[in-house]
C-alpha cells in the first residue's frame, strides 16, 4: 500500500477553511508534486504531514500507522522529515555539526556515554563523525565541513538541509518551495539531488512547487490543490494541460491583474 | 596523549593543588568561610548557566536551592538519615518539583518562564515561611547538625564542624559536580539542548523531543541547586525564609549577576564571575550600603559594554590588539 | 470587613504597578523588575517636597510622577532601547538597577521609616466597622488613575497606538509609529504610575527602601494571572489579588496566601499557556 495515505483531511482556520476534504495518496519512491495557485493550501497540507498543526478532521497514515496526532519530533522519529521553505539550520553550529544533529537523533543518551565520552570516542562517536562525513559527501559539502552555516551561500544551504533531512534517516522528505530563489544551475542540481536521492536511497519526496518546467521534470505525479481542494491528480503532464487547473492559474492572474 | 588533553591535565591538577593548599595558606576562619559560600555558589550559577543551554532563564533558582536545604536538614533532623543520603534526596527532591512544575512552564515564552520561576521562588520561601511546624517559620530552622565525623584508620577521624574540612568537603562535593555539569553539556544531551536553543523548530524536525529535554534539563539544574543548598544548610546549621536570607529575591539577582558578568558562553565563565563579584563584594564590605549598588552598577555596565562578560575579555583582547596592529602597519606604510 | 476594605484599596494600588509593567513589558518586551524601586523613589520623592519643603501632599504626588516619568524616559533612552531585543540583556539591567536604586535609597534615606501624611484623617462607618478614609481616598485615585489610562488608551491617538503595538510589533510600524516613542511613552506612563502607587501606599503604610519589592512581586502575579499582555487582564487580576490578600489571611490561615495564587497561576497556564487574558 501507500507509504503516506491522507484521508479527508480538512483545517479550519477560525472562519477560513485552508485545506477541505483532501485524499492523497503518495506511494514509496515516488516524487510527489503539490501544486496550485497561491493560497490554495499547499503549505498547509505540508504542515499538517510535518506536524506543526493538527488538522481539523481527517486522518494521516504513513507506514499503516496513524501519526494525525503525533507531535513532529514523532514522527521525526518515523522517517519524516520536513525541509522548511526558508532555510531553517542550526545557525551557532558548523556544516558538519548541523548534519551530527540530525545524526544523534538515533543516538542514545545514557549514562555511559554522558560520563565517559572520552572512553568511548573511539566508539559511536567516531562512528557518528565518518557517517556524517560521509553525507557530506553525498551532497558535495564535504569541503565546507566546518563553515558555519549561517555562511553558506544560499544553494549550498539547502543542500545542507537536505543533508540533515539524510542524517535523519528520512524515508519520507516534505519540501516545501526547494526551488525558490535559485539560478538554473542551482535548479538542476538540486533536481538532479532529488532525483538521486529517490534513486540511490529510496527516499520518497512530497514536493510543494511553483516552477511549473521543474514540477514536470522532477515530479512522477502532481495534484492540484485549489481553495484548500484538490482539483485534478495525475502525471505532471496531463495535470498541466487539464482545463479546470489551467483556470485556476489564470483566475487568479486576472484577480492580481 | 594529545596535546590539549595534556594541557588540560596539567591545568586541572594545579587547580586541584591550589584548592587544596588555599585554606592552610590563608590560616583565616572568615576567609575560609567565605570559601565555602563561594563553592556554593558557583555550584548554583554553574546549575542556572544549565538551564540557559537551553535558552530559559531562570530567576527563582534559590527557590530550588530553598528546597534542597530544608530538605536535607530536615531529612537530618527529624528522621535521622545520614548527611550524604540527605543532601542526595534534597537534590532528588528538588529536581522532582522543578520536573512537576517543569510541565507548565516551559509552555510559556522566555521571559514568562522567567517571570514564573521568580515568583515560584517567592512562593516557596513564603511555604517555608508559613509552615513553623515542619520548618521552623520565621523563627528559623536551627541547630542543624554538621556531617557525621567520618573516621580514618590509623589518621583519626574528620570532624566536619571544622570549618577547613567542611571546606574540603564543599570543594569536593561541588567539583564533582561541576564535573557532571561539564560532561552533560559535552555529551549528546548537552548538544540537543544546544540544538533546542539555537532552532527549537528545527530541533523537532531531527526528532529531538524538545519539550522532554527542556524538563530533564530544568531537573538536573535544579537537582545541583537542591545539593547547594543542603550543602549551606550544614555549614551555616541554621536556615532562614527571611527576605534577606539567601533564599529571597535579592539572590536571585545576584546569581544572574553573578552568570552575566563572567560571561555565560563558556562553562568556565559563571565560575569567573562568581569569584571575581564574591571578592570584589568581600572587599568592598567596608563600603557597606553601597555594595548592592556596586554590583548593580557592575552588571548594568556588562551588559551594555561588554555583553559576552568576563570570559570574553580575551577575545576582546585578541581583537583590540590586531586592529591596533593593523593601523600600525597602515601608519608604517604611509 | 476592614480586612476586606484594607485588602481592597491595596488591590488598587497593585494594580497601578501591575498596569506599569504590563505597559513595559507588552510595548517594549521588557520585564522591568526595577519597577518596585521606581515605585520607592516615587514615595520618597514625594515625601521630600511633601515633608522637607512643605508642598502640599497633592502636588507633591503629581510632582513626583513627573520626576519619575522622566526619570523613566531616562533609564528608557539609554539603558533599555540598546538592548531592546534581547531577553536576557534587559533583565540583567533591570536587576543591576534594582540593585543600584535600592541601595541608593537605603544610603540615601536611610533604613527608618517614614511616613507621609495621610489623605485624609479619621474614618466613617460602612457595614458596621470603621472604614478609614484614606484608603477610600486612595482608592479613589487609584481608578481615576486608571480611567485615565483607560481613556487615554482608547480615545488619544498615540494611546490607540500603543495598544496596537503591544498587539503587534509589526503592525505599529507599518503604520508609521515608531517604536521609540512607543517605549518612551510607556516607561513614562509606567513610572508614573508607579509613583503614584508609591505614594498612595505611602501614605498608607510606612516609606521604606524595601517597600517596593513586594508591589513588585504582586504586580508580576497579577499580570500572569490577568494574562500577559492585556491591560484589562491586569486591572481584574489586581482587584482580585487585593481582595484574596485580604479576605484570605483572616477567613483561612495566612499561609494560603502565598500558596493559592501560584496554584492558580500554574492551574491557568496548563488550561490556557497566554493566561486569562492574554493573547501570545
Amino acid at each position: 500500500m501507500a507509504l503516506l495515505e491522507i484521508h479527508n483531511l480538512s483545517k479550519r482556520f477560525g472562519g477560513l477553511t485552508a485545506v477541505s476534504e483532501l485524499d492523497l495518496d503518495v506511494g514509496q519512491g515516488e516524487i510527489f508534486g503539490l501544486i496550485g495557485p497561491n493560497g490554495a493550501g499547499k503549505t498547509t497540507v505540508l504542515n499538517m504531514v510535518g506536524g506543526t498543526f493538527f488538522p481539523t478532521r481527517g486522518k494521516i497514515i504513513f507506514k499503516d500507522e496513524d501519526i494525525t496526532r503525533f507531535p513532529p519530533y514523532r514522527r521525526a522519529r518515523r522517517g519524516i522529515t520536513r525541509v522548511f521553505q526558508r532555510d531553517v539550520l542550526f545557525r551557532s553550529l558548523t556544516v558538519l555539526e548541523n548534519v551530527l544533529a540530525g545524526l544523534y537523533m538515533s543516538s542514545s543518551t545514557g549514562f555511559t556515554e554522558i560520563f565517559f565520552k572520552r572512553l568511548s570516542i573511539h566508539g559511536q562517536e567516531k562512528a557518528l563523525y565518518e557517517k556524517a562525513v560521509e553525507i557530506l559527501q553525498f551532497v558535495k559539502l564535504d569541503q565546507l565541513a566546518d563553515e558555519m552555516a549561517i555562511n553558506l551561500p544560499h544553494g549550498n544551504q539547502r543542500a545542507l538541509c537536505l543533508a540533515i533531512a539524510l542524517a535523519t534517516q528520512a524515508q519520507l522528505l516534505l519540501l516545501d518551495e526547494p526551488l525558490t530563489g535559485m539560478n538554473q544551475e542551482e535548479i538542476k542540481a538540486m533536481m538532479h539531488m532529488i532525483r538521486t536521492l529517490r534513486d540511490e536511497k529510496g527516499i520518497t519526496s512530497v514536493v510543494v512547487e511553483h516552477n511549473m518546467r521543474a514540477v514536470v521534470g522532477l515530479c512522477d505525479r502532481a495534484a492540484v490543490l485549489d481553495y484548500g481542494r484538490k482539483i485534478a491528480e495525475g502525471s505532471p503532464k496531463e495535470v498541466v494541460n487539464n482545463p479546470a487547473v489551467i483556470e485556476a492559474y489564470l483566475g487568479k492572474e486576472d484577480d492580481a491583474v | 596523549m594529545s596535546r590539549k588533553l595534556l594541557i588540560n591535565l596539567v591545568i586541572i591538577v594545579v587547580l586541584a593543588a591550589v584548592l587544596i593548599i588555599l585554606p592552610i595558606a590563608l590560616n583565616n576562619v572568615y576567609w575560609t568561610s567565605i570559601l565555602v559560600i563561594m563553592g556554593v555558589n558557583i555550584l548554583l550559577v554553574s546549575s542556572l548557566r544549565t538551564i540557559k543551554l537551553v535558552g530559559h532563564i531562570s530567576l527563582g533558582h534559590v527557590g530550588f536551592s530553598l528546597i534542597g536545604a530544608y530538605g536535607s536538614a530536615l531529612l537530618v533532623m527529624k528522621l535521622g538519615l545520614s548527611f550524604w543520603a540527605a543532601i542526595f534526596l534534597g537534590g532528588l527532591m528538588a529536581a522532582v518539583v522543578a520536573l512537576a512544575l517543569a510541565y507548565p512552564f516551559l509552555k510559556v515564552k522566555g521571559i514568562y518562564f522567567a517571570l514564573l520561576t521568580l515568583l515560584t521562588a517567592e512562593t516557596f520561601r513564603l511555604i517555608v515561611w508559613y509552615w513553623p511546624s515542619l520548618t521552623g517559620g520565621f523563627w528559623g530552622l536551627l541547630k542543624i547538625p554538621s556531617p557525621n565525623p567520618i573516621p580514618i584508620p590509623l589518621i583519626g577521624t574528620i570532624n566536619f564542624a571544622n570549618i577547613n574540612n567542611y571546606y574540603y568537603l564543599t570543594a569536593f562535593i561541588v567539583s564533582l559536580s561541576l564535573f557532571v555539569l561539564y560532561r552533560l553539556e559535552r555529551s549528546h544531551l548537552g548538544f540537543k539542548w544546544i540544538a533546542i536553543q539555537d532552532t527549537e523548530v528545527l530541533a523537532q524536525s531531527v526528532g529531538i523531543n524538545v519539550k522532554w529535554h527542556k524538563m530533564l534539563n530544568f531537573a538536573i539544574a535544579c537537582f545541583f541547586a537542591g545539593i547547594a543548598g543542603a550543602l549551606y544548610a550544614h555549614y551555616q546549621h541554621s536556615l532562614s525564609p527571611d527576605a534577606t536570607s539567601r533564599f529571597g529575591v535579592l539572590m536571585s539577582i545576584y546569581l544572574v549577576v553573578y552568570m552575566v558578568v563572567g560571561g555565560e558562553s563558556k562553562f568556565a565563565g559563571p565560575i569567573i564571575g562568581t569569584v571575581v563579584l564574591t571578592v570584589i563584594s568581600e572587599f568592598g564590605r567596608a563600603l557597606g550600603e553601597y555594595q548592592p549598588m556596586m554590583i548593580g552598577a557592575i552588571a548594568v555596565f556588562v551588559m551594555l559594554l561588554m555583553p559576552e562578560g568576563l570570559i570574553g575579555l580575551p577575545n576582546r583582547g585578541k581583537l583590540l590588539y590586531r586592529k591596533l596592529l593593523n593601523q600600525t602597519q597602515r601608519m608604517r606604510r604611509s | 470587613m476592614q480586612a476586606i476594605v484594607n485588602g481592597f484599596a491595596l488591590g488598587w494600588l497593585y494594580v497601578l504597578m501591575a498596569l506599569g509593567l504590563t505597559l513595559i513589558l507588552s510595548i517594549m518586551g521588557i520585564l522591568q523588575l526595577a519597577h518596585g524601586e521606581v515605585y520607592m523613589i516615587g514615595a520618597y520623592v514625594t515625601y521630600y517636597c511633601c515633608v522637607s519643603f512643605g508642598v502640599n501632599l497633592y502636588a507633591s504626588m503629581f510632582i513626583s510622577m513627573a520626576v519619575m516619568a522622566g526619570f523613566g524616559l531616562f533609564l528608557e533612552r539609554f539603558l533599555f532601547r540598546p538592548v531592546r531585543a534581547q531577553i536576557l540583556a534587559p533583565i540583567v539591567i533591570s536587576l543591576g538597577l534594582t540593585l543600584i536604586l535600592m541601595s541608593t535609597a537605603v544610603v540615601g534615606f536611610g533604613l527608618y521609616e517614614r511616613s507621609i501624611p495621610r489623605l485624609a484623617q479619621g474614618s466613617f462607618v460602612f457595614l458596621g466597622s470603621a472604614v478609614p478614609k484614606d484608603r477610600i481616598i486612595a482608592v479613589g485615585f487609584a481608578v481615576g488613575l486608571l480611567l485615565l489610562l483607560y481613556l487615554f488608551l482608547k480615545k488619544s491617538k498615540y494611546g490607540q497606538a500603543m495598544v496596537a503595538s503591544a498587539q503587534s510589533w509589526e503592525g505599529a510600524i507599518l503604520r508609521g509609529i515608531s517604536p521609540n516613542m512607543m517605549s518612551s511613552m510607556a516607561m513614562a506612563i509606567g513610572c508614573a504610575l508607579a509613583a503614584a502607587g508609591g505614594t498612595l501606599a505611602g501614605s498608607i503604610l510606612m516609606l521604606t527602601p524595601s517597600m517596593g519589592t513586594l508591589p513588585l512581586v504582586k504586580g508580576l502575579v497579577i499580570i500572569v494571572l490577568g494574562g500577559m499582555g492585556s491591560f484589562l487582564g491586569a486591572a481584574v487580576g489586581g482587584v482580585f489579588l487585593g481582595l484574596v490578600d485580604g479576605i484570605i489571611p483572616v477567613a483561612f490561615s495566612p499561609g494560603l496566601t502565598s500558596l493559592a495564587p501560584l496554584v492558580v497561576v500554574i492551574l491557568i497556564l496548563l488550561a490556557r499557556p497566554q493566561g486569562l487574558f492574554g493573547h501570545e
